[in-house]
């Protein structure tokens, strides 16, 4: 039971990671390689709000994620906006580029060493009980809750919006979108917003748990498998290759050696890009673009 | 005479600032017309399209000489969604339709960026109803995915959803490309309707010059990105290279050769017996 719970935590924070993944390609065709770094600044921002402001768990976790939102908007309009018509392989590349710089940045700003933002906004995250022996931490389980929110409120956006339908439009056919008046300026800022803000919530989380510092980057890395497994495009591929490649990484925790766990989502991924290159749920035809 | 919506004067197109595509071309609409614009592969219909709903600016091209006045302001080299904006919405030859999205959301694209858009059309603004009453066999598609429609359904589909983003002038790139000779008629048809109804001008590019200039009230053709003939639609189908290159009668069968060629090939009999 502890394993299924174990499971359950590691699999919805790959999901709430790699869902900026998938909006970000979906919309504007880049995989964006700085999404681990994103993350982090959206845990250096919620360490920020206790430790500068003093601000309550609550108001800071709020405070935090607005800031994230305008992180991600400001990227986009600020280096991405300008890759628009280039080829998406210079994009990636810039993406990488960000990504390095937001670290170094980030460990000018905040020092490199390992910090602890549940503390800085004196938030409590005491082991909860779920029966038995099993017990998680308080973060875990909002975890779970924010991936489970992020996911459906995600799903009604992109069906039941306006703003989601021409998202999905300009995803699938800028020029065509254009030709109907939307400028694709609106909707790719707002998905790079998104992806910061569920890219963020995800760090913040993960942070109240194990502390921050550079190594959170690794983590979006490692998710990077979840979403080539499940599909670039595809939402609901991204829950899906997290519960495999959650289930593939605990799996190797328990029954072969923790050190094989980092290894883990790689190897099955490696194992997917054999069977099926496009993933279990993208479409086909993106696999040249990739 | 209604008043001039469209006047393209003196146009030049450069592709990668080397290719020039389209060279001194003069076309003209006037407020609830219809003008078709004909020509074979290559002539430069297209460009001229692309040039007029500022779609050439993602091709690498740009407008390098004369004016494109729509509505009275000078629209050269404008981004599409700013000219889609002014009241020009585009039927494109290929992407006509948002395969992934359903019926319904296609058109409600529209009806989104029509919000946004100008005063646009003279009458009444336009709304599903509206577009259901000119294509009934979208309306009981409206769940489906764009993606599986038939050729003919696309078509409609893309002609309602540019419909609702409350254009004034409407441009069609190949209305007729690959549909069935029963579903063209339709879709002419249905053409000439939303022009009565709505007051809007339509400019179509064809190869098919038949169809073309039965409903159409004006026609120009094109050939080596020029203008080479102009006039109203009955005079141009009583013309006889129009008879012979575009309609293909007197002509021997696969031997279709352009507008210039024929100049000189009538030039040369008249000068050598």
């Amino acid at each position: 039971m502890q394993l299924l719970a174990n499971y359950l935590t590691l699999a919805a924070l790959y999901a709430l990671i790699a869902c900026g993944y998938v909006l970000v390609y979906r919309v504007s065709r880049v995989l964006t390689l700085a999404h681990g770094e994103v993350m982090m600044v959206g845990a250096y921002l919620l360490l920020t709000m206790g430790t500068l402001f003093h601000l309550p768990p609550l108001p800071a976790f709020i405070a935090a994620l607005l800031m994230s939102l305008v992180v991600g908007l400001a990227i986009y309009w600020m280096v991405m906006r300008r890759m628009a018509g280039e080829t998406v392989f210079a994009a990636v590349l810039v993406t990488i580029a960000l990504g390095i710089l937001l670290r170094g940045a980030m460990a000018l700003v905040w020092t490199p060493r390992l910090q602890y933002p549940a503390e800085a906004i004196a938030m409590e995250n005491p082991s909860v009980a779920l029966g038995g022996s099993v017990a998680v931490s308080q973060a875990s389980l909002l975890i779970i809750a924010s991936a489970v929110l992020v996911y459906g409120g995600l799903f009604l956006f992109f069906r039941h919006t306006t703003w989601g339908v021409r998202m999905r439009a300009v995803g699938e056919n800028p020029r065509l979108a254009a030709q109907r008046g939307i400028a694709p300026h609106g909707p790719l800022a707002l998905a790079w917003g998104i992806a910061a803000l569920t890219g963020g919530l995800a760090g913040m989380l993960l942070s109240i748990d194990t502390g921050i510092d550079e190594a959170m980057a690794i983590i979006g890395l490692k998710t990077f498998p979840v979403v080539l497994v499940g599909g670039l495009d595809s939402l609901s591929g991204a829950i899906i290759g997290a519960l495999v490649v959650a289930g593939a990484e605990i799996l190797a925790i328990y029954y072969v050696d923790p050190l094989v766990a980092d290894v883990a989502p790689f190897l099955v991924l490696l194992a997917i890009l054999m069977v099926r290159p496009w993933g279990l749920f993208g479409t086909r035809e993106e696999l040249d673009r990739v | 005479m209604s008043d001039l919506l469209l006047s393209v004067e003196q146009v030049e197109v450069v592709y990668h600032d080397v290719v020039t595509a389209v060279q001194g071309v003069n076309l003209t609409a006037r407020a609830g017309q219809i003008v078709c614009l004909l020509g074979s592969n290559g002539a430069g219909k297209t460009t001229t399209l692309r040039a007029i709903s500022g779609f050439i600016g993602l091709d690498h091209a740009r407008v390098t000489g004369g004016r494109i006045v729509f509505a009275g302001e000078d629209i050269a080299n404008a981004a599409p969604h700013i000219c889609a904006r002014a009241g020009i919405a585009l039927v494109a030859e290929r992407d006509k339709v948002f395969e992934q999205l359903s019926v319904r959301e296609n058109l409600e694209i529209g009806m989104v960026a029509g919000k946004t858009g100008s005063q646009a059309a003279g009458g009444d603004r336009l709304d599903l109803k509206g577009i259901y009453r000119f294509f009934p066999e979208l309306e009981r598609l409206t769940g489906r995915q764009a993606g599986f429609l038939s050729g003919g359904e696309r078509q409609m589909l893309a002609i309602g959803s540019a419909l609702l983003t409350s254009p004034r002038l409407l441009l069609i790139d190949e209305l007729s490309l690959g549909l069935a000779p029963v579903v063209v008629e339709r879709l002419a048809a249905a053409l000439t309707d939303i022009r009565d109804a709505l007051g809007i001008t339509i400019l179509l590019v064809e190869q098919n010059a038949n169809i073309a200039l039965s409903i159409a009230d004006y026609g120009f053709v094109m050939e080596n990105g020029r203008i080479v003939l102009d006039g109203d639609a009955g005079r141009l189908l009583a013309h006889g290279d129009i008879q012979e290159f575009y309609l293909g009668q007197g002509a021997a069968a696969g031997e279709r050769r352009s507008y210039r060629a024929v100049k000189q090939y009538a030039r040369k009999r008249r000068w050598y017996g």
